[in-house]
């Protein structure tokens, strides 16, 4: 099978999972809501009836900060509490929903309802786990390697405080070339468990290995398409957010909407990988 | 070029007479240096002969001269320098001295036995960093003293402005050097004497406007500079050259010498501009130019000439970061290199800030020790201008899509959220200012009511009032009362009595008075103003009043208090429901006022001091109200934050 092809058949298992994406996101939705809604409750009465918020509309201005006083810190400690708090459990939940997404994409066609696919999340959550904390040991002691060795190695020779060698850009190539490796492996074993029904972390991640020996260059380049459109819809949606200031009430109910849909999109093309991994090595 | 110097050295001690750089002489020139030494790079030692000299241009004959011998506050740690700036030297070979192996007067008299260390300012018999010298006989007035002294000098390390590591050299304060003889009534002085104190960490320097002749015989490997004009190199073969420099109305000499230097110039107007940096630190160099051609523009314009053909920056590798961020007039040093990113306008901010210290106390050669205030807040002040214009208003200092920072804002928060910020008043001497609150009192708060000053009396005043105090007091000692009374004379030629007799009132507050300035506006109401009902006589009476919309009028009020003591004149800008701006002013003397307004408009929103005049104040966030609160903008960063978050679970998870 073509690489083409493979993304296309992904493309159109994500597509028909649709409400299974919708189930993620209002749940991470309701997620972040409950961590920012205090916030936006703490802000409200930071700014009282004052008028200064109008300083803010073009990005946040540090000079306001001594003026909030205290709560400016009290806001910022319960702001970074709140966000490591969503983000770990984030983590989970997601870890979790790719249960019942990879049991989605390994099937044959079909559909699978959501009661279905919250039991196979569940099903395969601990075995999902176990490959998520061993990746992210790998790939942190991968990018320890590959960037972080040369770039201490830079610093150490120039004497400076930041290396600025074209040397270093080399690196961060070979480091983003050699990423697709390690998710298709982590995508590969995830379906191989999903398939399978078996808990076995290790054999799984032997079954991803020898899954992508089998059609390198399909899988490589599949993995690799997928992350180059992504990486690129994320540095658009990052920008977009940035530097979007709607200042007038539908404006921002219109900014939220769009938020919303990128976020979609963003776990609709999550999905997308996950299924035409599940394609390439079917 | 080498004729001219033989000529000048026949002509010594009175080289002053004679002209190299600038036109005429720019100052009295009461003192002056000639020095001729042999740099160590090994021993990091400065050995040779000086020749000093000393005008008495008082009108009583003068029996003693007193010396600053700056690098014996490295000797101990037991120094008030080291003892109260917790510095330590780095191994034995890190002390730093200067001794004087010689001393005689013209007249060949031996001096040696006539010196004695003095600690006027807080007598630590420990500290050796002021020289008493007894004279045989006293210098009648119009006399020069002349002064020849073999002297030695070993830098410090670490590095805290002056000093050594490894083969980077900065060599500042090395030299004995005459404190300043002032006259009665100069400063407000009572009577004549010396003004000659010890060196303190926090503390800087007040010297005369002098003439420098120096040559250095040093490695030829190294790459120098200095304060002043290179007149010569000379190669002297077996890998040693000696460099000769002369320096004009300068208030003080150093230079730098490091093999690892590379050199970039520029040419503006005509100054001839060098730049030192490393090899990581050529990335900015064009950043560290343009700063300082921008600062030189800026304060040409608006405060006066730059008077001297040369200037020489330097920015110090990472070993030598200690000399970082420190001025000699016509040398100074900026930090920073190659590390921070464009959008973090540090590195440009120092630049200007250090070259302005030419003008603010260069130039304007106030006490640095007395009144730190003065060369520092006002420095600060315009550093804070000039950063502010050339790099963007309201992001001078950072500016990133979401996130911005002026550099004026910078100073001002760090007065306002310093919780000692009312705990002195800002005119003390700079080693006298408690609990650590002498940068914040001396650099922010001084600038931040100097912004508040200018929103008081206008840009374009406020500059008069700099070119004035620059046409008074260039290339002499002013003190803080004479810039006062060139704010007070400015002011009252432009304004008369707009303010009042004078300034004073302004002064009295913020410099020597030590509270704060917080004004709010407490509240508004907008009230149906009823008909009369009540009883008279014994009579039950109303009047029922008609309930079309333009018969209904409003009473609103709002309502203004001062929290702190500071009173300082405040505008109030009303916003009626029809569109209508009213701008207010109040003398903010009392500690409320309320404005009332009564018709079928309705107030919607008041803004204390609209066009931020008033920097001090140390809340703006209370400065309006508004009856109807958009919270579009808190719901607008919850939107953000919530992508962020989404966004960040989704990249962080497999
Ligand atoms: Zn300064």
């Amino acid at each position: 099978m073509s690489i083409f092809k493979t993304l296309k058949n992904g493309a159109a298992a994500a597509a028909s999972s649709y409400k299974l994406i919708l189930f993620v996101w209002i749940t991470i939705l309701v997620l972040v809501m409950a961590v920012g809604f205090p916030l936006r409750s703490f802000l409200n009465a930071m700014f009282g009836n004052s008028l200064v918020v109008e300083r803010l509309n073009n990005g946040f201005d540090i000079g306001l900060a001594g003026d909030f006083g205290k709560p400016f810190g009290a806001l910022m400690a319960a702001a970074s509490a709140g966000t490591l708090l969503a983000g770990t459990a984030g983590f989970f939940i997601m870890t979790f929903f790719a249960g019942g997404f990879f049991r989605r994409y390994s099937l044959a066609w079909g559909g699978l309802k959501v009661s279905d696919f919250l039991r196979a999340s569940a099903g395969n959550f601990i075995p999902f786990l176990k490959i998520a904390l061993l990746m992210m040991l790998i790939t942190g002691a991968y990018t320890f390697i590959i960037v972080g060795i040369p770039g201490i190695v830079a610093m150490m020779v120039s004497g400076s405080q930041l290396p600025t060698g074209k040397v270093l850009y080399l690196f961060y190539v070979l480091w983003a070339l050699g990423m697709p490796v390690w998710l298709f492996v982590a995508d590969a074993s995830r379906r191989w468990i999903a398939a399978t029904g078996s808990r076995k972390v290790l054999r799984a991640l032997g079954a991803g290995f020898r899954a992508m020996k089998e059609r390198f260059w399909l899988s490589y380049g599949t993995v690799l398409a997928v992350l180059v459109i992504n990486t690129a819809a994320v540095l658009a949606i990052f920008w977009f957010a940035g530097n979007a200031t709607p200042d007038r009430s539908l404006a921002v109910f219109l900014f939220f909407a769009a938020t919303q849909l990128l976020f979609i999109l963003r776990l609709f093309m999550k999905a997308w990988r996950y299924a035409s991994v599940c394609e390439a090595v079917k | 070029m080498r004729r001219i110097l033989v000529v000048f050295l026949c002509l010594l001690p009175f080289t002053a007479v004679g002209q190299i750089i600038v036109d005429k002489p720019l100052s009295d020139r009461l003192t002056g240096y000639d020095i001729d030494v042999t740099f160590d790079p090994e021993a990091h030692t400065v050995t040779g002969l000086m020749t000093a000299w000393w005008v008495n241009n008082s009108s009583m004959p003068v029996g003693e001269a007193m010396m600053h011998m700056y690098l014996n506050a490295f000797s101990s740690n037991q120094s008030t320098f080291a003892s109260r700036g917790r510095w330590s030297a780095a191994g034995d070979d890190g002390w730093g001295w200067v001794k004087i192996l010689s001393m005689k007067d013209g007249r060949g008299n031996d001096l040696s036995d006539s010196c004695s260390y003095v600690s006027p300012d807080d007598g630590n018999r420990n500290d050796k960093t002021v020289l008493r010298i007894s004279l045989p006989e006293p210098v009648a007035p119009g006399d020069t003293l002349v002064l020849t002294i073999d002297f030695a000098s070993k830098l410090p390390s670490p590095i805290q402005r002056t000093g050594y590591e490894d083969d980077f050299h900065f060599v500042a304060q090395w030299f004995p050097k005459f404190g300043v003889y002032e006259t009665a009534g100069m400063r407000q002085r009572e009577a004549d004497g010396w003004n000659c104190h010890q060196f303190h960490p926090n503390s800087e320097f007040y010297s005369n406007h002098s003439v420098y002749n120096v040559s250095v015989i040093m490695p030829s490997e190294f790459v120098t500079g200095s304060g002043g004009r290179l007149i010569e190199e000379i190669d002297l073969g077996e890998d040693h050259k000696k460099v000769i420099w002369r320096a004009e109305d300068i208030v003080d000499f150093a230079w730098t010498a490091w093999p690892g230097y590379k050199v970039r110039t520029r040419k503006w107007n005509n100054v001839d501009i060098t730049f030192l940096t490393s090899e990581t630190g050529l990335s900015k160099a064009e950043n560290h130019l343009d700063a300082v051609v921008y600062a030189l523009e800026y304060l040409g314009e608006r405060v006066g000439p730059y008077p001297w053909p040369h200037l020489t920056f330097v920015d110090p590798p990472l070993s030598g970061s200690g000399a970082g961020g420190m001025e000699y007039t016509t040398l100074f040093t900026t930090m920073g290199g190659g590390a921070v990113p464009s959008f973090l306008r540090m590195p440009e901010m120092v630049t200007i800030h250090e070259f302005g210290h030419a003008y603010f106390m260069g130039i304007l050669a106030s006490n640095e020790f007395e009144e730190p205030w003065l060369d520092e807040g006002v420095n600060s002040y315009w550093e804070q201008r000039i950063v502010d214009h050339y790099y963007g208003a309201g992001y001078g200092l950072l500016k990133l899509p979401f996130l911005k920072m002026s550099d004026t804002d910078q100073g001002r928060m760090s007065y306002i959220t310093s919780p000692s910020r009312t705990i002195a008043t800002n005119d003390l001497p700079s080693w006298m200012y408690p609990h650590g609150t002498y940068s914040m009192m001396s650099y922010n708060k001084t600038a931040t009511w100097l912004h508040t000053l200018e929103g008081i009396i206008g840009t374009e005043t406020m500059d008069n009032v700099f070119r004035e105090y620059y046409h008074r007091w260039a290339f002499h000692h002013p003190s803080g009362r004479d810039f006062i009374a060139a704010v007070n004379d400015v002011v009252r030629s432009e304004h008369g009595d707009r303010f009042g007799e004078n300034m004073n009132w302004f002064f009295d507050e913020v410099l020597y008075g030590s509270g704060e300035c917080d004004y709010r506006v407490s509240g508004i109401t907008s009230n149906k103003i009823r008909s009369y009902s009540g009883v008279v006589d014994g009579d039950s009476v109303s009047y029922a009043r008609g309930d079309r919309k333009s018969d209904t009028l409003y009473l609103s009020r709002v309502s203004i208090e001062r929290l702190g003591d500071v009173r300082l004149p405040v505008e109030v800008l009303v916003r009626f429901d029809n569109g209508e701006e009213v701008l207010e002013t109040w003398d903010g003397k009392a500690t409320y006022r309320d404005f009332e307004y009564t018709g079928a408009r309705r107030v919607v929103w008041a803004k204390l001091d609209p066009y931020d005049k008033i920097d001090m104040d140390v809340n703006r966030i209370n400065n309006s109200f508004t009856l109807d609160p958009a919270h579009t903008v808190a719901r607008r960063m919850l939107n953000k934050y919530m992508l962020l978050m989404q966004m960040i679970i989704s990249i962080f998870t497999l």
